[in-house]
């Protein structure tokens, strides 16, 4: 049934709304974490005991698979409605229990909720300290909804924002944007509507939009969750930003490896045209607008817009040199605005509510809210939603529950790969564009990835420029040639044949490459050596000089050591020595043989009382 | 037009006509066509390429290029499953290289190969954005989490019941 | 006319025209490798980076790429910055394309020496610049591109087999800057990229001028890039000798 006008939309969201059944109802996550945790078969459990008690789906109660919820730690997640209860780690054989107590009697079933680090039970999302410091705007339908029914995104109040915009003359939709201060999430933070503007103004008969979902940082999956979770939220975003700049045509280029979210936006967009949201005369406002998914080929490379651009266009996704913005030639040299994912979903909100209500939240530099995937060594994984400008601490420690099992925090990596590694003292940071940039990091797309003190930062380093070299299109002498050269460096460090100065001419060299390489992977390639190297220079000098790795992850760069005074003999790390250089009898205190210690590190994360750390090797140290 | 590529010739192929005439004949639609051939032949042969260059009317250099510059893309066969190590960030601080490591030893091939009884390839991808599972292994859709080296010889035993 | 100032020296240049373009007017020497007068540019060696002096931001850019579209800009091709970077690109190319010429005559101009500390590599001549592939892009052959990326990008013929598009015009061997294309004549064949092309001969000077395949590329193109049956006899030289006046061999060998 096609909408067209408003009033078609609004009486169906109203019908949607009225129809609604009261009654209990079950979200369960299929967000790629709690699929891989088994979640499609907590959904299949919920149907079969619903037909072995005679129960009707959808009458009695309603089952309903999500978008990803975020606390993907604990997953798979089923939350009971109403209340919110949540349950974590839920297994198929939980499932009778679960329908039997408390969707049908109201009460919890106490074993499988959350409880916080003190051991307090928490009994609802609202009570889960993960949930509780979040505020979820974007994220708002991830995990509320079914992202494969435009319905349910219709009922909850979607493209009412298209609605607002498509009565607004396109000027006055991009001041809006521009008023809001939106800013790309997707890596610079370049101004949204500055971006808007330039492709409106610019000269050419065709214009495109483009949504950015090559999310190729590893580490972070805040677009995925998105396209997977809430697809009509960027379709929205798309649209308002086409009827702004005057494009009939859109591209979402997804990346190869997120089938689901392919899917997803697939369905999305086969809705959106039945409902006359897509197509010719949208609403009955005159605008035509259609888009298509182009389905990534795995090169991070393409999450550069000129290199995606030429990968939509059918070509090998290698960047163009850009002195001429893509606003003005850019798919098919025509103006074109390419914006992130995530910037897309935000753009609904702001059209909705306006741009004093969007400034409300975040910093006056970067306003609003930004997703984060809050990733490593940290006890709660997920993704994570707050305003721009809280810190990390509160990020890390408040929602993220702090540092995974024994470990003590080391550093936390923003930015992805080009991104930068900052220290505890940095903790209180409020993180937003111009702050992370100014230590030396950056926002990137949203990734955030904890490292304790078993995190080598020479080996941090290496792991992010081999990388970033593999993925390396190979087209300027720079990139292609300078990753290899500091991998060889880097490489070196990591298994002892690091050589005094070698530092110093990583950073010559990573400053080199900032200002040589042709486009911004090339140009930011060089920031987790940089960034590691300003905060974290000592353990470089370990590297060069003393051949020691104190995080004891650098093969055969330390001796693993027992501090008497914690070791009670259990006789764990004597097991898992490959040498046999342990040695000591049962509950007294044991020891390594420095010499028969190959440095190999699997005793390091046995020991449960944190006897066991890595020293240097003797004759090592000047 | 010769089909002088075995994988081509052969009756239970998929029909590379097919795969084209769901593409029109332009250049954007390359890239989507050569992922098709992939999922069909498990690579792209050699003669698929000169047919796709034909139909979209551009150079087979481009289509080479393309062929080769793409990591989702193979010219040589894949084998019947696919294992994907993830060398995500999470992964790699969780112990990724150590399984990777294990699964090469284990296979007896590096990132890229396939076993020479066509049963396994090996692959590292950058992240599977199951981060919370750290490390995660996939062999084709089934993802194996908090994966360890003593894990991978049972994880291979049970994916090779069903491999053939 | 856009004016901008070359290490301060003012030049005034039509609008759109490249910075490089544009510095070696003013006197200015900047040194080049993926640029060819004759090519499409790429900005892909880095080695012609200045630095900009533009509405109150200081950045390098690559010469050969960026237009001069407004007043008031202000270039310099010998500072520090510029100098540092010029010298990290060469010392990468001299790592792996050490052997070649070209790049060692780079190398003693900007007095860039060797990197001691990086272990060596095996040397090649190809410094992947893509002229090769532009010329024959732009003579509409395509018969070369570049396969796979980063550091094993290569330039090479589809499949890596014998060039199938090729007509043996020898227009990559003439802007490879490295020597890295090589092809060899005898017997009234030439032999490049894997395959074998028949030479043909000025009817009046003797000298092999083009291929068969060229020549048919030609006739099968473009009406008005191919030659007439008159013209295919002659080579471009004694063509134009032969337009205007009448010449002996002996007179034209002399020229």
């Amino acid at each position: 049934m096609r909408f067209e006008n408003l009033e078609d939309l609004e009486h169906r969201r109203r019908e949607l709304e009225a129809r609604r059944a009261e009654g209990a109802r079950v979200r369960i996550c299929a967000g790629t974490g709690c699929l891989a945790g088994g979640s499609a078969h907590v959904k299949a459990a919920f149907e079969t005991e619903a037909a072995r008690r005679g129960l009707t789906l959808g009458v009695d109660f309603r089952a309903e698979t999500t978008g990803c919820h975020g606390f993907c730690e604990e997953g798979p997640l089923v939350v009971v409605e109403p209340g919110g209860i949540l349950y974590r780690r839920v297994q198929p054989g939980d499932v009778a229990e679960i329908l039997e107590s408390t969707v049908l009697g109201g009460i919890p079933v106490e074993r499988l909720l959350y409880r916080d680090a003190s051991g307090k039970v928490c009994l609802s999302e609202k009570e889960t300290p993960f949930y509780a410091g979040q505020d979820r705007q974007v994220l708002h339908r991830c995990g509320h909804i079914d992202p494969k029914e435009i319905d349910d995104y219709i009922r909850t109040g979607g493209y009412r924002a298209l609605g607002t915009a498509l009565s607004m003359e396109p000027e006055e939709v991009v001041r809006t944007v521009v008023a809001s201060g939106l800013r790309g999430r997707g890596g610079g933070g370049f101004p949204t509507g500055a971006k808007w503007e330039s492709c409106r103004r610019a000269s050419g008969t065709h214009r495109f939009v483009i949504a950015n979902g090559d999310e190729g940082d590893p580490g972070a999956f805040m677009d995925r969750s998105l396209m997977e979770g809430d697809p009509h939220s960027v379709l929205e975003g798309m649209l308002i930003g086409a009827h702004a700049v005057g494009a009939r045509k859109g591209f979402l280029y997804v990346r190869a490896e997120y089938p689901l979210a392919v899917e997803h936006l697939g369905r999305a967009i086969a809705q959106a045209r039945e409902r006359g949201l897509l197509g010719r005369n949208i609403l009955g406002s005159g605008m035509d607008f259609d888009l298509e998914i182009c389905r990534g080929g795995g090169a991070f490379v393409c999450g550069e817009s000129s290199a995606l651009m030429a990968s939509i266009e059918g070509r090998a996704g290698e960047p163009r040199v850009k002195y001429i913005r893509s606003t003005e030639r850019g798919l098919w040299n025509c103006p074109t605005v390419l914006n992130n994912v995530e910037t897309w979903a935000n753009v609904p909100l702001v059209l909705l509510r306006g741009e004093k209500a969007y400034r409300s939240k975040g910093t006056s530099g970067s306003p609003g809210t930004k997703v984060f995937s809050l990733v490593g060594k940290v006890r709660h994984s997920g993704l994570v939603e707050v305003p721009m400008g809280t810190s990390l601490r509160e990020i890390v420690f408040g929602l993220g529950g702090g540092v995974l099992g024994r470990g003590r925090f080391k550093a936390v990596q923003t930015g992805g790969p080009s991104g930068g590694c900052l220290p505890e003292e940095k903790l209180d940071l409020p993180v937003d564009f111009d702050r992370l940039v100014e230590e030396g990091s950056m926002m990137g797309s949203g990734g955030m990835i904890v490292m304790d003190q078993r995190t080598c930062m020479v080996d941090v380093a290496r792991y992010f420029i081999g990388f970033l070299a593999e993925e390396s299109c190979g087209k300027c002498v720079p990139c292609r040639e300078g990753l290899q050269a500091i991998l060889a460096i880097l490489r070196d460090l990591t298994e002892g044949r690091g050589r005094p100065g070698d530092a110093r001419r990583l950073e010559e060299m990573g400053r080199a490459l900032s200002d040589t390489a042709l486009c911004a992977l090339g140009q930011t390639a060089a920031n987790p050596v940089l960034s590691t190297l300003r905060f974290f220079s000592e353990e470089y000098r370990e590297h060069e000089e003393n051949h020691f790795c104190r995080a004891g992850v650098c093969r055969g760069l330390y001796v693993s050591r027992i501090a008497r005074e914690s070791c009670v003999g259990c006789g764990a790390c004597k097991r898992t020595c490959p040498t046999g250089a342990i040695s000591g009898e049962t509950k007294k205190v044991h020891s390594v043989d420095p010499t028969s210690c190959i440095g190999c590190g699997a005793c390091l994360d046995t020991c449960a009382f944190g006897a066991l750390a890595a020293a240097p090797r003797e004759g090592t140290t000047r | 037009m010769p089909r002088s590529c075995d994988t081509l010739s052969a009756p239970s192929c998929p029909d590379l006509d097919a795969i084209l005439a769901r593409h029109p004949a332009h250049p954007r639609y390359l890239l989507a066509a050569l992922q098709d051939i992939q999922a069909a032949f498990r690579h792209i042969p050699r003669e698929a390429m000169v047919r796709v260059a034909a139909h979209m009317g551009i150079p087979e250099s481009r289509v080479y290029g393309v062929a080769t510059f793409y990591k989702a893309l193979s010219l040589v066969p894949k084998g019947r499953k696919t294992v994907k190590v993830c060398m995500g960030t999470a992964c790699h601080l969780r112990g990724a290289p150590g399984v990777l490591e294990a699964l090469e030893n284990a296979l007896g091939i590096a990132p890229g190969d396939t076993t020479e009884d066509g049963a396994f390839s090996l692959e590292t991808v950058n992240c599977l954005g199951a981060c919370a599972l750290a490390p995660v292994v996939m062999v084709e859709d089934t993802p194996y989490g908090a994966m360890t080296p003593a894990r991978v010889a049972s994880m291979l035993e049970k994916e090779r019941d069903h491999a053939v | 006319m856009k004016t901008l100032s070359v290490d301060g020296k003012t030049v005034s240049v039509e609008s759109g025209t490249m910075l490089y373009d544009a510095a070696v007017l003013a006197g200015a020497s900047i040194p080049t490798l993926c640029r060819h007068e004759g090519l499409p540019h790429e900005g892909a060696c880095r080695v012609c980076m200045v630095e900009l002096h533009r509405r109150g931001t200081v950045r390098l850019v690559a010469s050969c790429m960026f237009p001069v579209n407004e007043e008031g800009l202000e270039v310099r091709t010998d500072t520090e910055r510029v100098r540092a970077a010029r010298n990290f690109v060469i010392r990468l190319l001299l790592r792996r394309n050490g052997d070649s010429a070209a790049i060692r005559r780079l190398a003693a101009e900007e007095n860039v020496l060797p990197d001691g500390r990086l272990p060596a590599l095996e040397k090649e001549l190809c410094i992947r610049c893509g002229r090769c592939i532009r010329a024959c892009s732009a003579n509409g052959t395509d018969a070369l591109g570049f396969a796979l990326r980063g550091w094993d990008r290569k330039t090479t013929p589809p499949f890596g087999e014998a060039a199938a598009t090729c007509v043996g015009c020898l227009a990559c061997a003439e802007v490879c800057p490295t020597g890295h294309i090589s092809w060899e004549e005898k017997d009234g064949h030439r032999r490049i990229w894997g395959r074998d092309f028949a030479l043909v001969c000025c009817e009046h000077c003797g000298e092999p001028f083009a291929t068969e395949e060229q020549l048919a590329f030609l006739r099968a193109g473009h009406p008005s890039d191919a030659l007439s049956p008159e013209e295919e006899r002659f080579c471009p030289r004694c063509r134009r000798i032969r337009a205007g006046q009448s010449f002996t061999l002996e007179e034209v060998k002399d020229r």
